[in-house]
């Protein structure tokens, strides 16, 4: 008998790197994860793209599909902040650096960075939904990556304060010139110096200007309804108004059928579209 | 080359069959038929002229299959898919017409699954033409017929006390080398009887348009009238030929990942861990079952994702009819007028 193809539902062989809450509730946390093999990195890097994800396996728990919130340059380690919900998220929430996981991706088409070269780029991210518009921007900031977009404005809400990620670089961020960022919470709390109020307020208040640039959304479902509308009044055209979906997934292979979207597959036609393609499609999200 | 099989010499082909591959042909096993592997002193079930109640794309996509084993390392490894050389015996043509649109899903030049491509190589699949017309089929209707060779390696005609047999791949000219040839009469007999089977078939609803009705009046009360007594329990989608979709479970109980039918019936299908559902009801659970083989399909490869075997009709328990369902769909509005 031949030698067998690898099977496309075999995870990669990672172990955790680190581990720690991301928001002072503990509901995110963040993993960073090694790889078992070096071939394996190479591999992984030579095919990845901001905005796409992996399932992570827990053994005997099953897959869970989560958004890449690293940049290729920051080492040959692959970020995932987790939300708690569910059972297979529980026990992500478990791990301690050096226990093994799986790991399948990097899946889904990312974002269209080579279409954005030369514009400007405007990132909208509200709550967890923000982790790969981070690994977007820390993309951009590589040195050799920056020179080949424009201006670049940050939007990112969340319900508190302590549910903000990536608390640091965000921090440091305010300090770059050649970027602007625009935090907000959703309700007044002591000491906060940023916006209050939701996201698509915040758009609609900071009025990024449409010309010459791409808007690029990520959010819970409420935020992404309020907050796409917001961008066509302020002139954007659906074809450069970009949002990544989400769905329940199980194969991330366009084959189990289950995150159908009309003819489309959010696992492998997406998660990435744009406004005007998510507009031919059947609202059955 | 058409060729003849007397009818008495069946079981000495189908038994010379075995000795190079495992024969899978229709027999009965408490009273429903199905595609089961040949022993010492079968019996076929073949008279029956409707088909098998559970399509034989479950020899390719079984019900529930292990993909990975766990490791002791707590890791995963491949479970080879190996698969004999088989021939199945009898299968009619919508179902052999399914397998090829499953073929889109699953051997898609990006991620080919393996367990599916082994099975497909490994299989010759002989087909059994359908001369009387069975009661709830519609495989005229959707672009399939009693007699299609879509995905057919050989085909059967029942000509009474003979079969003809047409080879239509060289994996089928493979298992008919010892037949003699047909007459031009018993030719002339059998695309006389292919012909009257076609046309004996009624058309069951109107095809043109229907995606565009369907894609148009996707928030129509329509869904709710239709759904209405649907129960929820999926027997028209895990019956169905062209339905694949499948959840994937770690059973740890047993240390293997294992893959399951799965329906966009049920509820969970599309739960999410947020509590959100984009299908919270049978509305909207019918509404894809329909969309997705009357329009999503017909994006995806330009064929309805439907071959008209007729079992979503046969055996729904509340007597729900996909033919009757879309007849009501070809007249809704074209355009629903904004409110």
């Amino acid at each position: 008998m031949p030698d067998q193809a690898q099977s496309p539902y075999l995870p990669i062989p990672m172990h955790v790197l680190h581990a720690y809450y991301e928001s002072t509730d503990h509901s995110l946390k963040t993993l960073e994860l090694s790889f078992d093999d070096p071939q394996d990195a190479r591999d992984f890097f030579a095919a990845f793209n901001p905005g796409q994800f992996c399932l992570l396996s827990v053994i005997g728990k099953g897959e869970s599909a989560l958004g890449v919130a690293s940049a290729a340059w920051e080492g040959d380690f692959v970020r995932f902040t987790a939300q708690k919900l569910g059972s297979v998220t529980t026990a992500l929430h478990a791990l301690k650096p050096g226990d093994p996981i799986g790991m399948r991706g990097p899946l889904g088409n990312g974002f269209p960075l080579e279409g954005w070269k030369g514009k400007n780029l405007v990132i909208i991210g509200g709550g967890c939904a923000f982790s790969t518009l981070y690994a977007l921007t820390k993309h951009l900031h590589h040195p050799s990556n920056r020179g080949d977009y424009g201006k670049l404005t940050v939007i990112y809400g969340t319900r508190t304060s302590g549910l903000c990620m990536y608390k640091q670089d965000i921090a440091a961020w305010h300090q770059r010139d050649d970027m602007e960022v625009h935090q907000a919470i959703d309700v007044p709390e002591q000491d906060w110096l940023h916006h209050v109020g939701y996201v698509p307020d915040v758009v609609k208040e900071v009025r990024p200007s449409p010309v010459n640039s791409v808007a690029v959304v990520c959010g819970p479902p409420i935020m992404t309804k309020f907050t796409l509308p917001a961008l066509v009044e302020l002139g954007f055209s659906p074809e450069t108004i970009f949002t990544s979906l989400e769905k329940r997934m199980k194969c991330g292979l366009g084959k189990c059928g289950r995150c159908n979207l009309g003819p489309k597959y959010i696992c492998k036609d997406g998660p990435v579209f744009s406004l005007a393609e998510l507009n031919a499609l059947p609202a059955d999200l | 080359m058409n060729l003849i099989l007397k009818k008495d010499q069946l079981n000495i082909v189908l038994n010379a069959w075995r000795q190079d591959y495992e024969v899978y042909a229709p027999q009965s096993l408490q009273n429903i038929t199905h595609f089961l592997p040949l022993q010492d002193g079968f019996e076929l079930a073949l008279n029956n002229a409707h088909n098998t109640r559970i399509p034989p794309k479950a020899l390719f996509l079984p019900t529930s299959e292990a993909l990975l084993k766990f490791t002791r390392f707590g890791g995963y490894e491949q479970i080879p898919s190996e698969t004999a050389p088989r021939v199945i015996f009898g299968v009619r043509p919508c179902d052999a017409h399914a397998l090829t649109m499953l073929d889109t899903v699953f051997e898609q030049e990006r991620y080919t699954d393996p367990h599916w491509q082994a099975r497909r190589d490994a299989t010759v699949i002989v087909g059994l033409g359908c001369h009387e017309p069975c009661q709830t089929g519609f495989c005229t209707t959707v672009g399939s017929g009693p007699f299609n060779h879509t995905g057919l390696d050989a085909i059967l005609t029942d000509l009474g006390e003979i079969f003809l047999v047409e080879t239509l791949t060289e994996k089928g000219e493979r298992l008919f080398t010892q037949l003699e040839p047909s007459s031009e009469d018993q030719n002339t007999h059998a695309s006389q009887l292919q012909q009257s089977a076609a046309d004996r078939m009624p058309i069951a609803f109107e095809t043109d348009g229907l995606k565009q009705k369907l894609d148009q009046n996707f928030t129509s009360p329509y869904w709710e009238e239709v759904s209405r007594s649907c129960l929820g329990c999926g027997v028209c989608t895990f019956l169905c030929p062209t339905c694949f979709c499948f959840d994937i479970v770690d059973e740890a109980h047993r240390g293997e990942r294992v893959r399951n039918w799965d329906t966009c019936m049920f509820r969970t299908y599309s739960l999410e861990a947020s509590g959100h559902n984009p299908r919270p009801s049978r509305v909207e659970r019918t509404r894809q079952r329909l969309s997705h083989k009357y329009s999503y399909w017909v994006d995806q490869i330009n064929q309805i994702g439907c071959t008209g075997c007729g079992r979503c009709v046969r055996y729904c328990p509340v007597g729900l009819d996909i033919r009757a369902m879309l007849r009501k769909a070809h007249q809704l509005p074209s355009e629903v007028p904004h409110a």
